[in-house]
């Protein structure tokens, strides 16, 4: 390990992408997930739990990508943008149950 | 940023696990504590050291107690500040009332839940709650600290901070950073079979650190990865609160369709109706439960919309004899008792998250499994604090070479969150069987005293801690690892005899009556003596041994 | 009583089974049998009497409790298992001598 590459910016912004794009992509997916399995017919705790389970493990995932990808400015980019789409996504999803009948 | 996949992998496991580490320790330690957090109830309220008792009658004994019970001062002081206008003296409209008993519990718990008249927002509720004892429906004398179910859990899992969720989301972060440092461990060890079995204490204090981190990380594995994990799932709503803010709606879609679907309707009806025999309806489905071949006892009682004729009761078995925490519900109308529905046996995903969330919540009844569990957040206790160890030996002479404090104050926060708590845990356990029963005017509760003392003694610790380890700064062993070993040997004694002298529950009494809560705890506490004081004689030893220049290379690959 | 003694049998299981993995890496057959030449065939024995008293040891659990708690009941022991071989191969490394009493030692630590 050099520590003449290893700067407290670089382990700022590799922490920052991980912690905040994780948790923006691991949020997309739990919202999108439950959308997506409730308007198929789960049970909606069903869906909930599930979602769950996979986000917390996606996020695991993010994280490690997040320090041993090497560029990191697409990793966050697909972190951030990622969990912005499915997130708008579920907002999409949510409203097209809600208008289809209360 | 890093030279390659591997590199990273090893700077994330270091950085990791010295940044959660300490936090993580704290919840290892008290999480295995928890495993027998009614058990240390037991231990530090010597009134309820009798047998488990199963659910008493509701109509006889519970509904008088539920009649009176009422929210305490804190309760009312936290939700004054959500009501336009001054509370009620009385809170006379029950939302609910539940009754809560286990297999290894004496007493029940009992819950009442209030509407909020002038709420400003409807769905606020006050809650009451109340211990008793089931022979006799007596409550327990208040302020007596359950020190394991209300204390050490709360601990493990929030860190006692309450405010504003924070501790919750330490502890979830410290999770996160858990399932980091197993996964680039496991990517790290080269020779993770190889060395599967190995533990060299012989040779340099480095290479016998990081075999024990290697041994306890690896040989638990499975149960590192779950705990942490589970944890995670369990508090996934506080985390990612999805369905209470951007899919609200959909919830509260669910919840109104649900309602209709089960006959259990979400709100009163405003009208009053009078209360039919619940013991009658719990023995119906202690019926049921036998008929469909898994009789058991019954370890949930719900009581809803009270006094209302949308009212209704729900009986739930206590899942003893499996990991699933389902609870086979059966709900029948309060006004009439006639069945209104049987719960459906899970679906597959309800089944997984229930086994998920069981597997960390232990509502199972076994023993050799409640001990294993202990074992593996020892163990995970262990990999930690040798891996703070492993970081400190590693670097302390190059540290004090160029007169850079890190290691001391790592040494010195290890000291802090290992042998330090084992001093705090214990000094709390002294302070409650030697604070008086009433505290005197003036002073705190007897459950904040014990409290106080418990943090007190670890900033105690803590200060010892940071004074002692000062010749780490100069690359040698800390006199503070043998100094509160000493301590912890002779408060981890002196602890089982105030519990004799205050109570009369020696060990030849508790184990000859087979009164196995207490005796456990003595016979834990009398085992972790002998062994902090082995560890003090080996920390003499290895004082006294000089330091040489051969027992400082290591690996070079480790971070 | 009778679930008692299958699942101290279960532990027991688990320990020799452990036990048998830690002989077949030659690092520990060195500790307990000495500088005496371990052939393939020997550590292919081991590794599946090893698996197979881990198995056994899993049909135990079963027996005794339902399949959830069985599973983790299993999983527990062999941590615990494993631990016991290792702090038992550093300190009393000649006490594994059972497990492989059918071989001959040549100058065991």
């Amino acid at each position: 390990m050099t520590s003449a590459t290893l700067t407290y910016r670089h382990i700022a912004s590799r922490t920052a992408v991980a912690i905040l794009g994780g948790y923006a992509f691991t949020w997309g997916i739990i919202a999108l997930g439950i959308a997506l399995m409730y308007s198929a017919g789960m049970a909606f705790h069903d869906a909930e739990h599930l979602s769950y389970i996979i986000g917390l493990l996606v996020f695991l995932v993010a994280f490690l990508v997040a320090f041993a990808a090497q560029g990191l400015g697409r990793v966050a980019l697909v972190l951030v943008g990622g969990g912005a789409a499915m997130t708008a996504a579920a907002w999409w999803v949510q409203s097209l149950i809600i208008g289809a009948g209360a | 940023m890093f030279a390659n996949f591997r590199h990273s992998m090893a700077w994330l496991h270091t950085w990791c696990g010295l940044a959660l580490g300490f936090v993580l320790m704290v919840v290892f330690f008290f999480g295995s504590l928890s495993v027998f957090d009614r058990e240390i109830d037991r231990w530090a309220i010597p009134d309820t050291r009798f047998e488990p008792q199963p659910m008493p009658s509701f109509d006889k004994m519970l509904r008088p107690v539920f009649e009176t019970m009422q929210p305490d001062a804190a309760a009312r002081a936290a939700t004054a500040p959500l009501v336009d206008g001054p509370l009620p003296e009385r809170f006379d409209t029950p939302r609910s009332w539940g009754a809560y008993t286990t297999h290894r519990d004496p007493v029940l718990l009992l819950f009442a839940g209030y509407e909020v008249p002038g709420a400003k927002d409807h769905e606020t509720a006050i809650y009451a709650n109340r211990t008793v004892d089931p022979r006799t429906g007596e409550a327990l004398p208040t302020d007596r600290l359950k020190l394991g179910s209300e204390f050490f859990y709360p601990l493990h899992y929030s860190l006692s901070l309450d405010w504003k969720n924070v501790g919750y989301w330490i502890v979830g972060f410290s999770a996160l950073m858990m399932l980091m440092a197993l996964v680039t461990g496991v990517i790290m060890h080269r020779k993770i079979f190889r060395e599967l079995f190995t533990f060299r204490p012989k040779k340099t204090t480095q290479r016998s650190m990081l075999d024990m981190h290697n041994l306890t990380g690896v040989v638990a594995l499975p149960f590192h990865f779950f705990f942490a994990f589970t944890g995670l799932v369990i508090f996934a709503y506080i985390y990612f609160p999805v369905t209470h803010t951007q899919l609200a709606p959909l919830h509260d879609r669910h919840e109104q369709i649900e309602a209709k679907e089960t006959g259990l309707p979400h709100d009163r009806a405003g009208v009053a109706a009078p209360m039919a025999s619940v013991d009658a309806m719990v023995a119906e489905a202690q019926r049921r439960w036998a008929a469909k071949g898994m009789g058991g006892a019954v370890g949930y009682l719900n009581v809803q919309h009270v006094g209302d004729a949308n009212g209704y009761v729900s009986v739930y078995r206590a899942g003893t004899d499996r990991v699933q925490l389902t609870g086979e519900g059966i709900h029948f109308k309060l006004s009439t008792g006639e069945l209104l529905r049987e719960d459906p046996p899970p679906t597959l995903v309800a089944r997984i998250n229930e086994f998920l969330t069981g597997l960390h919540l232990q509502h199972f009844k076994h023993w050799l499994l409640r001990w294993l569990y202990v074992l593996g957040g020892l163990s995970g206790c262990a990999c930690i604090a040798t891996g703070l160890f492993f970081f400190v030996e590693k670097r302390k002479r190059h540290h004090a070479k160029h007169g850079v404090s890190g290691a001391r104050v790592v040494d010195a926060l290890a000291v802090t969150v290992v042998t330090g708590m084992l001093v705090a845990t214990l000094s709390l356990l002294i302070a409650n069987r030697l604070l008086p029963d009433l505290m005197p005017a003036g002073w705190p509760l007897r459950g904040a005293m014990e409290k106080y003392c418990f943090w007190g003694a670890w900033v105690l610790a803590a200060v010892h801690g940071w004074w002692r380890t000062a010749s780490v700064a100069e690359g040698r062993l800390a006199p503070a690892w043998r100094e509160q070993c000493l301590a912890i040997a002779v408060l981890a004694v002196v602890a089982p005899v105030l519990n004799w002298i205050t109570t009369g529950d020696h060990l030849l009494r508790t184990i000859g009556s087979g009164y196995w809560p207490v005796a456990g705890a003595d016979l834990f506490m009398l085992a972790s003596s002998a062994l902090a004081f082995m560890a003090a004689r080996k920390l003499q030893a290895r004082a006294a041994r000089p330091v040489t220049a051969s027992n400082v290379k290591l690996e070079a690959k480790h971070a | 009583m009778l679930d008692a003694a299958l699942l101290l049998g279960a532990l027991l299981a688990c320990v020799v089974g452990m036990g048998w993995f830690a002989l077949s890496l030659d690092v520990h057959w060195a500790q307990v049998r000495g500088s005496a030449p371990q052939s393939p065939a020997l550590v292919k024995a081991l590794r599946l009497a090893g698996a197979a008293a881990l198995m056994f040891s899993l049909v135990l659990c079963l027996t005794v409790d339902s399949p959830s708690i069985a599973v983790l009941v299993w999983l527990m022991a062999v941590a615990g298992a494993t631990l016991a071989i290792a702090f038992t191969l550093t300190w009393r490394a000649s006490m594994l001598q059972m497990l492989v009493f059918w071989t001959t030692s040549q100058g065991a630590r």
